[in-house]
């Protein structure tokens, strides 16, 4: 297969331009039989970031993915749904409905109407960037971003829709609130935590939101 | 067994620091870890522990460490005027009072104890990043322990130990650092891409563990991108056309485009880099 490779510092590559089945079978190669001086990945909306040891083994890894396996969709890891209660009472909720002309109820019946995809996460642990979202509910971020956003906060940010994993500031419109932890501290302790205690999800898993009162 | 050191002042910035989380950036977990490696791995060098063991991480000034047993330390990175000299190692006996009281050159000093700080783990390393729950806070009152189990070492062979001058720093004087391109260089005009070399940037007040803040000229800013990946040591340039320089517990992904990337030695050197220094930029190749 040909890709699309750019180097990125001293040691890490870029595979960019990735289709989303071309990026299943460049993830699923590196879970399989990871390339000379491997360390980590990190997944793109549409890349992926190739981190490795070395200056030498960053130069050796295009030979490596030139000759990963072409993989059905069908054979990779089986995706998990989750279902996600919200209470939709979000700061933002009644901005959201003016701005794309429709009712509140409308805005919620339409964002927990959707079948959502986890296409990446980051910037913070834990916060997914789930693809799915109703092109009516997309909107550039808030012109000023807020300081601080409590964990839980369930929100919208140009194509995505997200959920706040962590304390943090941000600039995206929040619509509503869940219980459910997204990122656990304190499970992380130790050298090799199990990371589905420590996240709620990881990436390629599907989400559904179901309203609450 | 005993504590070797208690915290007596955190001062502007103490916490545990070693060589960073691995494996955790795909679920958004900064790899954190001390700010200039390269001083770490000297300090730990010193007195033959791993190179990222956890180390003390001491921000400019005020923090205040009171020694309870006779041992080996060693100092590298920032001369925060403690009598304790930086970039060897040292006897000190129990009862030694070491006060980082002024800033001399430099912003992060490395304490490192023998064996290692003794220090609960998460994903893999003790560094503390308190926004996302990780490490343990240092206040007051704490104690530290040694990691003696790790000890692989005879007193003799520490004695007068001292960084070969190629490994020293001199965190004074001009700051010349050397980039490579960035993911989205060829998105930015020739103008931005000229400004950035061409034209001194000091260093912002805003600078923190995330990211260092430069003040310049304005660069002229293309299209923001699809979230992708960031590494530490990339110049994202936001909105206002300066640039923010990612940190070791910054953001694993974004939405800036990247116009240039540091060499990690370089990165090192940036974060020893007081508010108010004065940089200047070259590109490699």
């Amino acid at each position: 297969m040909d890709f699309h490779l750019q180097s990125y510092g001293e040691r890490a590559v870029f595979i960019q331009k990735l289709s989303g089945r071309r990026q299943s079978c460049v993830l699923n190669a590196l879970k399989v039989s990871p390339p000379h001086g491997f360390v980590e990945y990190v997944v793109g909306y549409s890349n992926v970031l190739v981190i490795l040891d070395g200056v030498l083994s960053a130069k050796r890894f295009p030979e490596w993915l030139s000759a990963i396996p072409e993989v059905n969709q069908a054979d990779l890891l089986p995706t998990r749904l989750l279902e996600i209660p919200v209470k939709y009472s979000g700061a933002d909720l009644a901005a959201v409905a003016k701005m794309a002309q429709l009712s509140i109820d409308e805005v919620v019946a339409i964002h927990s109407g959707a079948d959502y995809r986890v296409r990446m996460m980051g910037f913070a642990p834990g916060f997914p960037y789930l693809d799915g979202l109703d092109s009516r509910l997309h909107f550039e971020r808030r012109a000023s971003p807020r300081n601080h956003i409590v964990p839980g906060s369930v929100a919208i940010g140009g194509r995505h829709a997200g959920i706040y994993s962590v304390a943090s500031p941000g600039g995206w419109h929040i619509l509503g609130h869940s219980e459910h932890p997204l990122f656990q501290p304190e499970m992380a302790k130790g050298a090799a935590p199990d990371e589905n205690a420590v996240f709620a999800l990881a990436p390629g898993d599907r989400v559904k939101f179901v309203a609450i009162n | 067994m005993r504590p070797l050191l208690e915290i007596i002042s955190k001062g502007v910035g103490l916490s545990i620091q070693d060589g960073g989380r691995a494996g955790w950036r795909r679920f958004g977990v900064p790899v954190g870890g001390a700010m200039d490696r390269h001083s770490m791995a000297v300090a730990n060098g010193l007195l033959g522990n791993r190179e990222d063991a956890p180390v003390l991480e001491l921000c400019r000034q005020g923090a205040k460490v009171l020694i309870l047993q006779d041992t080996w330390l060693a100092l590298a990175g920032a001369d925060l005027g403690c009598a304790l000299k930086p970039w060897r190692a040292s006897h000190v006996r129990a009862g030694t009072l070491l006060d980082f009281s002024g800033r001399q050159a430099g912003l992060f000093a490395y304490l490192a104890l023998p064996g290692g700080i003794q220090a609960d783990q998460w994903f893999g390393s003790a560094s503390a990043d308190p926004r996302n729950g990780l490490g343990v806070v240092l206040e007051k009152g704490v104690r530290l322990l040694a990691n003696q189990r790790a000890v692989s070492f005879s007193d003799d062979r520490i004695a007068g130990r001292i960084a070969i001058p190629d490994e020293r720093r001199v965190f004074e004087g001009l700051v010349q650092l050397p980039l490579f391109r960035g993911p989205q260089f060829a998105a930015f005009s020739e103008v931005a891409q000229n400004t950035l070399v061409e034209s001194e940037w000091t260093v912002s007040e805003r600078s923190d563990r995330t990211g260092f803040r430069l003040e310049g000229r304005e660069l002229e800013v293309p299209a923001s991108i699809a979230s992708e990946p960031v590494l530490p040591g990339s110049f994202q340039v936001t909105g206002s056309g300066q640039p923010i320089v990612t940190m070791v517990d910054g953001p694993t992904v974004g939405g800036y485009a990247k116009l240039a990337i540091l060499p990690e030695a370089a990165r090192d050197r940036l974060a020893q880099c007081v508010p108010g220094t004065q940089i200047s930029f070259r590109w490699l190749d």
